[in-house]
């Protein structure tokens, strides 16, 4: 009886000494350099995204005669779609290249149809009363791209027990608009392997 | 001195001005095609220290053996051959960073990006200044283990 009361006093002293433990080892958070080449697995992570926006925009900007010609190329955003097994937010690549060939000063970009909404909806607010419509911006004035930019994003996954090893390709494609004719393109590739 | 003998003497002499003009194609204040302001670049492994910069506690075990420069439009275009002259695999991180006309950052910092060399092996990394703003640039290396 005595022994069966110590055993019980002992479970919940230990119980209480886990608890207090546990309470005490705070969760460390501390800011990480948001360029850092990341390996935490091997889904498509931030390094990937950096990379293929930075190389991309790169080879956009020497490659495509249009833009390296000088001429500030208007240029619309299309989807990059996603035929990879997970999910990737591809619009995180093509905005970070946006913001790259923006600040190149060499492209610029129309709305795009993510954009159009907001964009209409802004023109449309305008022409309500509450605005001087002398300074306004007019319905009928928008200026359609020359060039659209699309593309897609593909992966292959091969698995054995010990070994995974991932393959993405970026695919993507500059066209003119009004004649159909492809006037840029390039694939950019990354192959990500781990052992177990 | 007959008259003939003067006149190839001085042929020669202008012929070999004309080379010694040729050999200075390169416009000043750029050697292998890179930006180099005043400092003073008389080789290739002059040009590979002033451009090159290893940061981090470990130091990748590669040697970068050349930069050259050209330019696409108005943007510095950038060759840098990297050699692993070690049999082993080396993996290192490697970014570019961009420097204006008046010294100052031109571009965001670039973001790291991985680069495998295997043993005995040479990769040429190439890349293309962010806009015309960047004038100057450093390579900058690093280990990723």
């Amino acid at each position: 009886m005595q022994a069966n009361l110590t055993l019980r006093l002992l479970s919940v002293a230990a119980l209480a000494g886990c608890i207090v433990l546990s309470g005490c080892a705070k969760p460390k958070t501390r800011y990480g350099d948001a360029g850092a080449v990341e390996t935490v697995t091997n889904q498509f992570g931030s390094t990937d995204l950096q990379m293929l926006a930075e190389q991309m925009s790169q080879s956009m900007l020497s490659e495509a005669p249009v833009i390296s010609s000088g001429n500030l190329p208007i240029v619309t955003i299309q989807e990059v779609k996603n035929k990879t097994s997970e999910y990737i937010d591809t619009r995180t690549i093509t905005n970070r290249m946006r913001a790259t060939l923006q600040k190149s000063r060499r492209v610029r970009f129309a709305a795009d149809e993510a954009d159009m909404k907001k964009q209409i909806s802004e023109l449309q607010r305008q022409q309500s009363e509450y605005y001087k419509q002398e300074q306004s911006a007019q319905i009928g004035q928008m200026v359609g791209a020359g060039f659209r930019l699309s593309g897609e994003i593909s992966s292959i996954v091969k698995e054995t027990k010990d070994v995974k090893d991932v393959y993405y390709q970026l695919f993507l494609s500059l066209t003119n608009v009004q004649t159909g004719i492809e006037e840029w393109s390039d694939t950019k590739d990354i192959r990500k392997t781990t052992q177990r | 001195m007959k008259p003939l003998t003067l006149i190839v003497t001085l042929f020669a002499a202008l012929a070999l001005s004309a080379c010694g003009t040729k050999k200075g194609f390169e416009k000043p204040g750029f050697a292998f095609g890179c930006p180099i302001g005043d400092q003073r670049i008389s080789s290739m492994s002059d040009l590979v220290k002033a451009k090159t910069v290893r940061e981090g506690g470990k130091s990748p075990d590669v040697e970068v053996e050349e930069v050259r420069c050209t330019t696409t439009g108005e943007l510095l275009k950038i060759d840098v051959g990297v050699y692993n002259d070690e049999s082993d695999v080396e993996r290192l991180m490697y970014k570019f960073r961009w420097i204006d006309a008046e010294g100052m950052r031109a571009a965001e910092e670039e973001s790291w990006k991985p680069l495998l060399m295997y043993g005995n092996s040479r990769q040429i990394v190439t890349t293309v200044a962010p806009n015309p703003k960047a004038r100057d640039f450093r390579f900058i290396i690093m280990g990723q283990d």
